[in-house]
């Protein structure tokens, strides 16, 4: 069963934002104007952003420290991600997207607009995303927390060590990502570009 | 049992339902993995052992066991087409085992799926879905209906309204909080009771998740503000896995010593959930046997919610700022979204509106070329999950109202009812189905009424009506019906003396648009702020406004401390603290004011600052004094970015800052270049050839790059994204390039760097290669052969200077 979300209240840290653009606590110093042009680029970021999302759970049938096999004939093959899933009995696959109408401004303003702004959107796309898969993490360890279970600590990604990022296409076809209009490359990459998916583990208390 | 009859049953005693039924199924042989509700009715004496015990320790309602018995969940079991027949039966088969010893209300649970707006799954679905399992369960003769477990207040809506379309039976309906006092999509105990209640629940309460102790805070939240009976039914305490089996950590004893708490915190129905059992029911049965639930005294207050918030309107709350300005009207940037489909405007406005301070949000999307319903629907599930904020429906149309009230995840606002026939008929009947709030606008089929006490009448005569369909005085605000005083002067004394009568003489909570009454005059926010606070003194509890208008916002929380409406004033101190203005940090020149700087300095200063605007004339201004172009590049130009590079190297400027310097740089180079060709003071600048990989589509890192490098002197060619290798080697030749910048993202991509840089030894190409991205490092770029690596674009900046052998 899939679970979408069409629209996630995914609320990126700014200080994430900042980081991302090389912001340094008590080191980076911008004037008034800087800071009403940040605000003001912070913001439109975040109005341009349309966080949606969507996770299924799958049961694991077997892990045998290099291939994980799963529910619905899934088999994916990596010793990373075997021993991230060592202590779990099913697996979320997450994905989460900001949509379209932000990376098309961040890739018109950087060639051919206000590139400070450009690399601003950019930034606050980029946490956003993150904030939006977190999002739904929180909302899926709540949900089982019921049954005596919780999530993995941390996430997993295609790419991730030994984890191919070819794993994207098996995971784009099981969630069905299709349908919600996104797209993958024949290199696994996803469209739009400020997409993500991720693996949590689901284990005992 | 018809709803009085379910109300006096609860004045009578405290009513028991029963416990757990999962686990006692599980201990009883329900195997893993099969359908609960179809083993049931294949092992009838298995409930009957169940029930008969619960019964026999006290329960006086047995739930049917009919938790999964939905089509979404019978659906995993392929039994979907079985909904109707199953829940009848198993109805049915309770009401066997209970005789006439107990009551027995149809269980209905959630569906598993996230419902809209939240989710992909359709309200109206939703409550099909649930309309199909009520119909077996009716068929069965359910006394009353018991909605648990709701995770969601939309779901609990969907379940709601599937009872209350079908029969007129009373309905209890239960919500699951966790550690953190919210549903899992957000919604807290306080708010879910207003919306429920609201919406016509005859009781409210929560099971599950917690044990009694934590199901005590969350009753006490809603208890003061219930207008319906509370019930609990909490677990038996909290979960351990033990040896691979849940097990609870609370006694039955301690669980019953819980009841008297729960009787006192005003639950007049009382069970238990996970962990219990009938041992657990005997408990609170002999503990609750000489007790009787408090007297009902039912709270009156105001108030609207979201999914998320509950908002209080008047008494001692403080008046509340209706934010106006998602309204078509005059609004051209928002009537070509609206048109075109998109929400972006909306979205700005709802934002802006929120940040200064609006507690509710009025939603009006009429006009003409569009559909004004579907519009509407979509703006509300939109804004329902995008903020916390109650909603205020603003429509002329009843059909567009109906339609948001339904979808609507809260309590809303509507604006408005007037004594209108058409209003009175088709909107009061709609506006109580859903439980909402309503303005009452004091005209008629007749006009507006000039004098403030025809207004009051027609009040009267639309609260009558608004009687019959339950309304009380606190659900309902009066729009004072502000006229322009530009054409009656006597306009806002009226409006006034309508505030006036309802504060005073007869008790209800008030509302104006203020923007009205300085219509035709200048200095507009002089006029509105003035009757806004005019109003307030004589007791106006809300207002619609512009909430950005800063006079407007303070005007309203300093009358919030003058009507002792502000604790301590805190809300005002707050406010002025955290808005106080903040002080300029640059890094500037701070010992000389700008008068002092010379011109040199001046230009040097702006490529520092990012200063744009000014870069020209100040370069206009030193080629008017004599200097060469050449002098002002290399003297002022130069020095400056090369300042902003060192700033950012040190990480006192970050990546924005970086490039609005070279975006100074790149408007006085493109105001100098022709000048600096006819007086040949042009350098040959170095050639870069920049490209991300094929199979790879990132690209916003090199567009940096090339724009820092251009800014830098180089000559930047751009071959975009997804660039086969050679496509870059036959570009490189034909431009005849220094450097070749190469960009991937993906592990899946940075090979195609080697099979770039192996091309280009193979043609024998004498060029520099440098590369970059996010999986890139200094080891890779050695191992491929290729010249040096960047991390930023200042540090691309500094390689190809580097390379070129021009640091």
């Amino acid at each position: 069963m899939l679970h979408h979300f069409q629209y996630i209240p995914a609320n990126p840290k700014k200080e994430l934002i900042l980081t991302r653009l090389g912001y340094k606590k008590n080191v980076t110093t911008f004037s008034t104007s800087d800071k009403t042009q940040l605000d003001a680029g912070i913001k439109e970021g975040l109005l341009l952003c349309a966080p949606q999302g969507i996770y299924g759970i799958l049961d694991i049938i077997s892990n045998n420290g290099t291939t994980i096999k799963f529910k619905n004939d899934i088999e994916i093959n990596s010793i990373n991600l075997a021993e991230f899933l060592k202590n779990s009995s099913r697996a979320v696959f997450m994905f989460a997207t900001v949509g379209h109408q932000v990376c098309d401004r961040i890739s018109s303003e950087i060639s051919s607009g206000n590139p400070a702004l450009g690399v601003i959107l950019d930034s606050v796309a980029s946490q956003t995303t993150d904030a939006a898969v977190a999002w739904i993490s929180e909302f899926v360890d709540k949900s089982i927390k019921k049954s005596g279970q919780k999530l993995t600590v941390h996430r997993y990604s295609p790419g991730y060590g030994d984890l191919s990022l070819s794993v994207q296409k098996v995971i784009f076809n099981m969630l069905q990502l299709d349908k919600l209009g996104i797209k993958i490359t024949d290199s696994f990459m996803l469209e739009p570009e400020k997409s993500v998916i991720a693996i949590s583990g689901i284990e005992s208390f | 049992m018809d709803k009085k009859q379910f109300l006096n049953l609860l004045n009578d005693k405290v009513i028991i339902l029963d416990g757990a039924t999962g686990t006692e199924l599980q201990k009883r042989g329900l195997p893993k993995g099969v359908c609960p509700e179809k083993w049931v009715l294949e092992n009838p004496d298995v409930l009957k052992d169940i029930q008969r015990r619960y019964i026999d320790s006290g329960s006086n309602v047995v739930l049917s066991c009919t938790f999964g018995g939905n089509g979404i969940k019978l659906d995993e079991f392929g039994l979907k087409d079985k909904v109707f027949e199953i829940n009848k039966d198993l109805v049915a088969l309770s009401k066997k085992i209970a005789g006439n010893d107990s009551l027995v209300a149809g269980d209905m649970a959630p569906t598993g799926l996230l419902i809209e707006p939240f989710g992909a799954m359709a309200f109206e679905d939703a409550v099909a879905i649930y309309k199909e399992q009520v119909r077996g369960l009716l068929a069965g003769g359910v006394d009353f209906f018991f909605i648990e477990t709701m995770l969601d207040i939309q779901e609990a809506r969907a379940a709601l309204l599937a009872v209350k379309e079908s029969c007129d039976l009373p309905v209890c309906v239960s919500m699951t909080y966790d550690k953190d006092m919210r549903t899992l999509t957000g919604t807290d105990p306080l708010t879910a009771l207003i919306t429920l209640q609201s919406m016509g629940a005859d009781a409210v309460g929560c099971n599950c998740s917690v044990g009694p102790d934590g199901m005590l805070e969350i009753i006490s939240m809603m208890s003061p503000y219930a207008k319906v009976p509370l019930f609990a039914k909490p677990n038996a305490g909290m979960p351990r896995l033990v040896d691979g089996n849940t097990v609870f950590d609370m006694s039955a004893q301690e669980f019953g010593s819980f009841a008297p708490r729960f009787i006192d915190a005003g639950v007049s129905i009382l069970g238990g959930c996970c962990g219990t059992s009938p041992e657990y029911i005997k408990e609170l049965s002999k503990e609750t046997k000489t007790l009787k639930p408090l007297p009902r005294i039912k709270a009156s207050f105001s108030a609207v919610s979201s999914s998320k918030k509950t908002v209080f309107i008047g008494n001692k709350n403080p008046v509340v700022i209706v934010g106006e300005r998602i309204n078509p009207t005059g609004k051209k940037k928002l009537q070509e979204d609206l048109k075109s489909g998109s929400t972006l405007e909306v979205r700005r406005l709802a934002t802006e509106q929120v940040e200064k301070g609006a507690g509710i949000l009025d939603v009006n999307a009429g006009m003409p070329g569009i559909d004004e319903k579907e519009t509407m629907v979509k703006i509300v599930s939109l804004l329902s999950n995008m903020v916390d904020l109650p909603l205020c429906i603003d429509s002329s149309s009843p059909e567009v109202i109906e339609a948001a009230l339904r979808l609507y995840p809260g309590r809303a606002l509507i604006n408005s009812i007037s004594a209108e026939k058409i209003k009175i008929e088709k909107l009061l009947p709609i506006a109580a189905k859903y439980g909402a709030m309503f303005v009452l606008l004091p005209l008629s089929d007749e006009g507006v009424p000039k004098l403030a006490s025809e207004r009051c009448n027609i009040v009267q005569k639309v609260f009558e009506k608004a009687q019959s369909f339950g309304y009380e005085k606190c659900d309902i605000v009066v729009d004072g019906l502000v006229m322009t005083v530009s054409v009656d002067e006597s306009a806002a004394l009226e409006t006034l003396g309508v505030i006036d009568w309802c504060t005073n003489t007869f008790g209800c909570n008030t509302i104006v648009g203020l923007s009205n009454v300085s219509f035709g005059l200048p200095e507009r926010n002089w006029i509105n702020s003035a009757f806004l606070a005019m109003s307030i003194g004589k007791g106006l509890t809300m207002a619609i406004a512009n909430p950005s208008s800063d006079v407007i916002h303070n005007l309203k929380i300093a009358s919030d401390v003058l009507m002792g409406k502000d604790r301590n004033s805190n809300n005002y101190i707050n406010y002025f603290k955290n808005n106080a203005s903040t002080k300029d940090t640059s890094p500037s020149n701070a010992n000389q004011s700008d008068n002092q700087l010379s011109l040199e300095d001046k230009i040097f200063d702006a490529v520092v600052k990012g200063n744009s605007e000014e870069i020209i004339s100040l370069i206009n201004q030193s080629l008017d004094k004599g200097n060469k172009p050449g002098d002002i590049v290399d003297k002022c130009l130069i020095p400056g970015i090369s300042e902003v590079g060192q700033l950012y190297d040190s990480k006192k400027y970050f990546l924005p800052q970086l490039i609005q310097g070279a975006e100074v740089m790149k408007k006085a180079f493109a105001h100098l270049e022709p000048m600096l060709v006819k007086s040949g003071e042009t350098k040959s600048k170095a050639k870069v050839l920049l490209a991300t990989v094929k199979g790879d589509i990132h690209d916003i890192g090199k567009n940096i790059v090339g724009l820092m490098l251009k800014n830098y002197g180089f000559e930047v060619y751009d071959l975009g994204k997804d660039v086969p290798s050679e496509t870059i080697i036959s570009k490189a030749v034909e431009l005849n390039v220094d450097i070749i910048g190469l960009s991937a993202l993906m592990t899946t991509t940075m090979v195609e760097m080697k099979t770039v840089i192996d091309q280009a030894k193979q043609a024998d190409l004498k060029v520099k290669f440098m590369i970059g991205g996010a999986v890139i490092d200094e080891k890779y770029a050695v191992e491929i052969g290729a010249d040096g690596y960047s991390r930023d674009a200042y540090e691309a900046v500094k390689l190809a200077q580097k390379l070129m052998g021009c640091n």
